[in-house]
Parts: structure tokens; C-alpha cells; sequence
């Protein structure tokens, strides 16, 4: 039952991200909310459930990303782990407390990014990719998990029922 | 129990270790067997493609609509329309014109030629925009159009602006688009009034940039840039955008030119795939009849 919740909940929120979201862009730069929902998922039920959903939203979103085959699929798994990871040593259980380890995911899961794709294009567009897209997009990750934390709140930071 | 996380809600933990195991392996092949497991992922992903597509195409509807009843009825409804009117007919104009100088240039130089080889005309296929990559890194749009309607890879994205960009993937039912600001795409130009050639890749603020122009050029500001035909994917003469700038450093052979795209890719709605081109070897074998001795290529 969950996991058909779950899934539901992420292809309309992958068609919503695509399709409506796509012009909120502050800045030129596109929230990821399939990398927060990722994270959030490993907040919430631990490492290893982070890893497995992120896979499979990375791979969703692979199938309509013009990158390669593979890269968000594999991010996406990392930051869902590496959120997990972090949630068992989070003492602080505040909605803000989500913002420096969704933005950490988020620079991390960037920095994969733009190591792939503007490797050999000259340190002017790797400096550019890193001002530029990498640090406003860990940021604005990081507020829509701040966000996303007072509408989930409860959900997110208590343990699941029995 | 504030804080304390419970694993085992989705699956059981036997069912988990073989999940985290297979994810391990599959990670392992993809970092030995890149081009091999690309090519596996895409090919199991595609029927998934395809189901996604659904939500996908419904939701982009709904924002379709919802949009065009806003400019039309909410925001100043006549205007809107006379101006998005307006807008698309010079756009149109521009293109026409731009493809026209071409034929012109192209013409002028057959006629003296006193031979005259048949243009072969160029198929597209109508698209509609339905979304947009979710990357930040990657500069792509999501297409309505897939393999069942015969689009393939590498195939060229035009619109009656100009260049858009070039299909990187498709599936069934849609394909992705990569634009041409994105610096992953590479596509062979030339400037239109000089006839120099040389590779447009575009950069991470947006624009796009002409590389390997030769040294004793002639470009300047205000030059127009169209493809040159000679990679797949694209006619000769399409408009890909306006130099602005002309750089040229000491120590590179080459010079190279920005260019102001041609295309608004923020307003990218409908777009043209280009099924089939002229091929690159008619193109060539058409340059060396061009370049041939005659009365505007004397021999020296």
C-alpha cells in the first residue's frame, strides 16, 4: 500500500516538476524536488530506504534528463543514503535543522555534475557552474526542504507507527 | 521516541539486503561498463518512459491550458493574442528572410556555375514542448514526439526562428531535446556573409559561442551565423543566432565569436524536428561543384 503511495506521489510530482515547475526558476536555477524528496525518505526511514528510492527516482528521472543515462540514478541513491546517514546523527529535530543536509546533498550531488559535464571546458565554465549553478541550487534546495519540513514536519522527524 | 528511526517499513529486511545488493552490482557494471550499461538502462527504462509519459503529458496539457486561458482572457486579452500574433509572424519573417539570403548567396553562385544541382527538400515533423529537463546541468526540453512517429537520435530541432537544439534520447512516445545553449551540444556553423566555418557550442550563461573561426576572418559584429550543413541532423542555412563579440587571443590559432541565439528558449513551445536533411554528402560534393574553377573561382 505504501509503496504504491509512494510511487503515485513521485510520478505526479515528477510530471509536476517537468511540466508546471519548470518556470520556477528564481535566478535561472530549478529546484531539484525529486533530490529533497530523496532525502527526506532517508530522513525519515534511514539509509538504506534513501538509497533504494532515490535509484529509482534518479532513474526516473534519467529517462527525460539530456544527460547521460545513469547520472541522476546513481546521485539520486547517493543523497538518499548519505541523508539517512546524517538523520541517525541529527540531535536537532527542527524544520530548519533539514537546510544544511539537504543543501549538503544538494552540492554534493552537483559537484558530480559538473565534474561530468564541464570537465575539459576550461576552468572558466567549471568556475561558472560552481558560482553559478552548484551553490544557488544547493541554497535553493536546502529552502525547499525548509519549507517542505513545516508542511511535513510531523511526518518527517517523528518515528513511523508500528 | 523523538529522533529514533524504525528501517523495515516498505520491506522486509531479507528483501532489502538483496535490493542494496543489486543496487551495489548495478553501480559496480555502471562504473566498468559505462557505454554498455547506458545502453541497457535506456533500453529497460523505455516502456517506463512511455508509462511516465502519460502523467506527464496530462499534467503538461492542463499547464498548456491554463496558461493560454491566463493570457488570453485574464491578461489583457486582446492585446495578448495580437501581440503573441505579431511576435510569431516576425519571427516567421525572419526566418524567411534569413533562408531566402541563403538561397540568394547559394543561387548567385550556382547560376555562375552554369550547372545547377536540385535541392532536396527538408521533411520535419511538428513537436510540442511538454516539459522540461529536470537538471540544471543539461539544457534540455521534452518532447511530444517519439520513435513511433520516426524520430531517432542526433536528429536536428529546428523552429521557424532558428536552430533549437538537437534529440539526445527518445522513446516511444517523447524524445529529449538537448538546446543548442547547452555546452554539450556541438553543431557545425558558418558565417553567413564571410562564409566561415567553424563549431557553435553554447556556454553555462546562455549564449553561444563560435569556436575554430579562421584566423584572418573577416567576422564582425552584427554577422549573421547559419548551419553549415555539414553535420547531420541539420539543412544548410538554418539561422542559429548573431555575433556580438569578437575574441582573439594571442596565443590561439583560431578566432572565436559569441553569438546571440536566434532562438527564445524560455518561450520554446512548438519546435520543428528535421527528419531528413540534406545528407553530408551531398553537401560536400555540393561544395566542391561550388569550390570548382569558374568564372567566381578562377584558377589561379
Amino acid at each position: 500500500m505504501k509503496i504504491g503511495a509512494y510511487t503515485l506521489l513521485t510520478l505526479l510530482l515528477f510530471s509536476f516538476q517537468t511540466t508546471v515547475l519548470s518556470s520556477v526558476n528564481p535566478f535561472g536555477i530549478q529546484p531539484d524536488f525529486c533530490l529533497v524528496i530523496a532525502c527526506f525518505i532517508g530522513f525519515r526511514t534511514g539509509p538504506v530506504h534513501g538509497l533504494i528510492v532515490g535509484f529509482g527516482l534518479g532513474f526516473l528521472q534519467d529517462l527525460f534528463s539530456a544527460g547521460p543515462f545513469g547520472l541522476q540514478t546513481f546521485t539520486k541513491a547517493g543523497v538518499g543514503y548519505l541523508a539517512g546517514v546524517i538523520a541517525r546523527n541529527l540531535s536537532n529535530r527542527e524544520p530548519c535543522s533539514a537546510f544544511v543536509p539537504v543543501m549538503a546533498c544538494s552540492g554534493l550531488s552537483a559537484m558530480v555534475f559538473l565534474l561530468w559535464s564541464r570537465m575539459g571546458m576550461g576552468l572558466g565554465e567549471m568556475l561558472y557552474g560552481f558560482s553559478y549553478i552548484l551553490l544557488p541550487q544547493a541554497v535553493l534546495d536546502g529552502l525547499v526542504a525548509i519549507m517542505a519540513s513545516w508542511v511535513f514536519g510531523r511526518w518527517l522527524f517523528e518515528a513511523p507507527s508500528p | 521516541m523523538r529522533g529514533r528511526f524504525r528501517p523495515g517499513v516498505f520491506w522486509g529486511s531479507g528483501v532489502k539486503r538483496v535490493g542494496v545488493a543489486v543496487l551495489v552490482i548495478v553501480f559496480v557494471v555502471f562504473a566498468l561498463l559505462p557505454r554498455q550499461s547506458q545502453f541497457l538502462f535506456h533500453t529497460l527504462g523505455e516502456p517506463l518512459a512511455d508509462l511516465v509519459a502519460i502523467p506527464v503529458k496530462g499534467m503538461a496539457a492542463v499547464d498548456r491550458t491554463l496558461r493560454e486561458w491566463w493570457m488570453h482572457y485574464i491578461a489583457l486579452q486582446g492585446l495578448s493574442q495580437q501581440n503573441r500574433q505579431l511576435r510569431e509572424t516576425v519571427r516567421q519573417l525572419n526566418g524567411e528572410v534569413n533562408r531566402l539570403r541563403e538561397q540568394a548567396y547559394m543561387a548567385e553562385r550556382l547560376a555562375s556555375l552554369l550547372e545547377f544541382q536540385e535541392d532536396e527538400s527538408v521533411r520535419t515533423v511538428a513537436a510540442k514542448v511538454i516539459g522540461r529537463s529536470v537538471s540544471n546541468w543539461y539544457q534540455g526540453v521534452i518532447l511530444n514526439k517519439g520513435e513511433d512517429d520516426g524520430i531517432r537520435e542526433q536528429m536536428g530541432v529546428i523552429t521557424p526562428a532558428g536552430v533549437a537544439g538537437r534529440i539526445v534520447r527518445t522513446s516511444g512516445s517523447t524524445s529529449i531535446a538537448l538546446l543548442t545553449i547547452d555546452p554539450n551540444l556541438v553543431i557545425a556553423g558558418m558565417i553567413q556573409r564571410t562564409r566561415d566555418e567553424g563549431m557553435v557550442q553554447g556556454t553555462s550563461q546562455g549564449l553561444v559561442r563560435m569556436k575554430y573561426l579562421p584566423p584572418l576572418s573577416a567576422v564582425k559584429p552584427g554577422d549573421v551565423v547559419v548551419t553549415s550543413g555539414l553535420t547531420g541532423g541539420f539543412p544548410r542555412g538554418v539561422l542559429i543566432g548573431e555575433v556580438t563579440r569578437v575574441e582573439e587571443s594571442e596565443d590561439s590559432l583560431f578566432r572565436t565569436a559569441q553569438i546571440v541565439p536566434a532562438v527564445k528558449f524560455r518561450h520554446l513551445d512548438e519546435v520543428l524536428i528535421v527528419v531528413s536533411p540534406r545528407s553530408p554528402e551531398a553537401m560536400l560534393s555540393l561544395d566542391h561543384a561550388l569550390m570548382a574553377p569558374g568564372p567566381q573561382n578562377p584558377t589561379p
